[in-house]
């Protein structure tokens, strides 16, 4: 990125307001953050209630369209949370984190876990009633199983990466 | 709060903690983790998906307490499906934190918030033997969840969020 680029919006977005505001507070950032992991927390403990299921592994006696509905709400819920909190602690430091390769890579591992939840959500799913309650899970619901864990072990990996590099990729 | 933590650290600093964290810190398997870049984070990234898969698991029976998920199935087989992976992960996170503090024991051993954790991580494992022992187990011989358990189960989730927030604390402790 040049130096033309990068002087332009990110920038703007630092040294808003808000952003100003979030990264001069003593509390703020730190508050924030710990929000963030508590909804991450949960958005990831929730899905993997369900993909395990989808790979077969545990709760095969119940239908899988019920780990879906009873976890769904609170994984969307905490989604938006973390999404919110995310978002507040990118703006106060919106250069630096545009510029450092893990926060993007962190972005892109979440877009391919959104892509491939779509996948499954409106291929996949269109046969539920035929793989609902079975034990041992069609291939393509356990690949979109595994694949959901590998993404989010990944954003994980690579959110706590940020923290440890932003002073090396840093402004 | 800020000065009374600061006022934790000082007398921290005067008792054995002190020379026991200065002594892990010289120790090869310490030194080994320090040097190596991305040893502290992968085991703060294991420490995350752990309490993930206990939260989430403790979440999803404290839920059924409330009848707010998992109603299809009865208190026992809820329990049967999560408790063993709380005890896991809470096995994975005692071994995973003992390696981050063997990686930084003066961070984390002369630090307030880690001693407002531990304690924490005491009661919230007792409460879950008695709570996952008992009450889980008397529930499943019939019944339905009073006031009492209700409001036992929505506190669990509270501590568990409580020791989340020392957790990301201890990185800001004022020291």
């Amino acid at each position: 990125m040049n130096s033309f680029q990068s002087a332009s919006i990110w920038d703007t977005i630092q040294n808003s307001n808000l952003g100003t505001t979030i990264a001069e507070s003593t509390w703020m950032f730190p508050t924030l953050e710990t929000i963030h992991v508590i909804f991450l927390v949960t958005v990831l403990g929730t899905i993997f209630v369900v993909d395990l299921r989808m790979l077969g592994w545990t709760s095969n006696k119940f239908a899988v369209t019920a780990a879906a509905k009873d976890t769904l709400p609170w994984t969307w819920g905490a989604f938006i949370g973390a999404a919110i909190t995310g978002t507040l602690l990118w703006v106060s430091k919106a250069h630096d984190y545009m510029n450092n390769p893990y926060f993007l890579l962190k972005m892109a591992t979440m877009a391919l876990a959104g892509l491939n939840m779509m996948y499954f959500h409106f291929m996949t799913w269109r046969t539920v009633e035929h793989w609902d309650r079975d034990a041992t899970m069609p291939p393509g619901v356990r690949v979109a199983a595994a694949l959901s864990i590998l993404f989010w072990f990944g954003v994980v990996f690579f959110g706590r990466a940020i923290g440890f590099t932003l002073g090396i990729f840093g402004s | 709060m800020g000065d009374l933590l600061y006022h934790f650290t000082e007398w921290l600093r005067t008792t054995w903690v002190n020379g026991a964290s200065l002594e892990i810190s010289d120790w090869k398997l310490s030194l080994w983790l320090d040097t190596h870049f991305w040893a502290i984070p992968i085991m703060q990234v294991i420490h995350i998906l752990s309490i993930s898969a206990a939260f989430g698991a403790v979440l999803m029976m404290n839920l059924r307490v409330w009848n707010l998920a998992g109603t299809d199935r009865t208190f026992a087989e809820t329990e049967r499906r999560y408790v063993r992976w709380v005890w896991w992960a809470l096995l994975v996170l005692l071994l995973s934190g003992i390696g981050m503090t063997i990686a930084e024991p003066v961070r984390e051993l002369v630090n307030p918030v880690f001693w407002i954790k531990m304690p924490l991580v005491v009661v919230a494992v007792l409460v879950s033997l008695w709570f996952h022992g008992r009450v889980l187990r008397r529930l499943a011989k019939g019944g339905t969840a009073g006031p009492v358990i209700k409001t036992a189960a929505f506190l669990i989730i509270v501590l568990w969020c409580v020791i989340m927030l020392c957790g990301r604390w201890i990185a800001y402790a004022p020291v």
